[in-house]
């Protein structure tokens, strides 16, 4: 090609790129960003509410969580990695204290069973009672521990599948408590 | 959807394993495409292996350093097998320098090498994108265009689908100017030429992106210097041929 037709090329690409780029962009407003989006358990969807009754007999409701940064765990006491992050969890649930909620949706368990382990190991945070799995189904949760951090705004910020650690919650927890 | 493949009890994440095949795959066709060009296929191999595991080395090593206090106390957790614990972005960047101490200290033709290299991402990033497809992720925007895909409750863009597109039509470009025998580096331009246009004409798509000065996509902008820079490689090569 000769060499006015390179620069014919790249000047037509220089132009309609900006162009393009202009008419592509997210307005300050945010209209372009993801709006009305149904409850899904994905990142960026609204997290799907529930109701559920807590181990001390509580009903416990995830919308009245709105304005909290909520951490959700799906767990089960025969899980050993669920067995193995509960740690941290509680020591969240102590150091934030307020700001961010810990929430332990246990999996089909007896009240008491769990009840008994909740005092064994020392956990003091919110432990909704999934007896007929029907919160787990709507999370589709495959495989425990599974865990949903969602923001001040209800919105799913970063699902974590499989056991997490001290590093792993502080970095999730970045992006909903940054 | 398909975000998990049950076989039995085995229940495998899909987007996971795509990741896995695109870079076994890029990695066959970097030495294959090596090969072809008079190199050896295994250095190209190699220097891909080095590469990755480089990657997840710094990754975890800059996850330590990003969250020393929680490790302080859990020192074991430095070399656990937790894979959601590493900072991809350093590691990538240790990655791609490992990759080219690599070429460089062996002394292959950097052109060459680009040629190859560029081929098999493109491969990769094909392969890429059916497994965000089957998971559900690279999320388009709302649309009601006769071939959007249901996600999650909406009619979306298959984002996923364009990128595939797009990026064979770059493929076929590379593989078309890999074969005519022009310089070397002349494919791996064009490999730039078209995954910049993929990336610029795309971007707008998607339901989400990173911004910069006041709502432009970092990803749009990022791909328009891609294919222009590309589009000058393209023109210097030609004039000195």
């Amino acid at each position: 090609m000769s060499r006015q037709i390179w620069n014919l090329l790249f000047g037509a690409m220089l132009i309609v790129g900006a162009a393009w780029i202009w008419l592509g962009r997210v307005p300050a407003d945010g209209s372009a960003a993801p709006t009305g989006l149904p409850p899904a358990p994905a990142v960026g969807h609204p997290a799907p509410d529930f109701t559920l009754t807590t181990v001390t007999g509580e009903t416990f409701t995830l919308a009245a969580l709105r304005e909290k940064p909520v951490v959700l765990n799906f767990w089960a006491t025969w899980c050993p990695p669920c067995r193995a992050e509960l740690p941290e969890l509680q020591a969240a649930h102590e150091r934030y204290a307020g700001e961010v909620i810990i929430v332990g949706v246990n999996q089909a368990e007896a009240a008491a069973a769990v009840a008994t382990f909740a005092r064994q190991v020392g956990l003091s945070f919110l432990l909704p009672l999934d007896a007929q799995h029907h919160v787990s189904q709507k999370y589709a949760v495959r495989s425990l521990p599974t865990t949903f951090f969602i923001d001040r705004d209800g919105i799913i910020r970063r699902i974590q599948i499989g056991p997490l650690t001290e590093a792993t919650l502080a970095q999730a927890l970045k992006t909903i408590f940054p | 959807m398909l975000p998990i493949l049950q076989i039995g009890p085995l229940a495998i994440p899909t987007y996971p394993l795509a990741l896995l095949i695109a870079f076994w795959t890029a990695l066959e066709v970097a030495g294959w495409a090596a090969r072809r060009a008079g190199l050896d296929g295994d250095h190209l191999y190699n220097a891909g292996l080095f590469g990755v595991l480089a990657l997840i080395a710094a990754g975890r090593l800059a996850h330590v350093i990003a969250f020393w206090p929680a490790y302080r106390l859990q020192p074991a957790e430095i070399v656990g097998l937790n894979p959601q614990a590493f900072l991809w972005g350093p590691g990538a960047i240790a990655g791609l320098l490992v990759a080219a101490w690599y070429v460089q200290r062996h002394r292959l033709p950097w052109p060459a090498v680009a040629d190859a290299a560029a081929m098999a991402a493109l491969v990769g990033l094909i392969i890429v994108q059916a497994g965000a497809l089957l998971a559900g992720a690279d999320l388009g925007a709302a649309t009601d265009l006769p071939w959007a895909v249901t996600l999650w409750g909406v009619r979306r863009h298959p984002v996923p689908v364009y990128t595939a597109l797009a990026a064979t039509l770059a493929l076929a470009a590379t593989w078309w100017a890999a074969r005519r025998s022009l310089r070397r580096g002349t494919a791996a331009a064009v490999a730039l030429f078209g995954w910049g246009i993929t990336v610029w004409l795309i971007e707008p798509f998607r339901a989400e992106s990173a911004t910069i000065l006041g709502g432009l996509r970092l990803m749009q902008v990022i791909g328009w210097a891609a294919a222009l820079s590309a589009l000058w490689l393209l023109r210097r090569r030609t004039a000195e041929e």
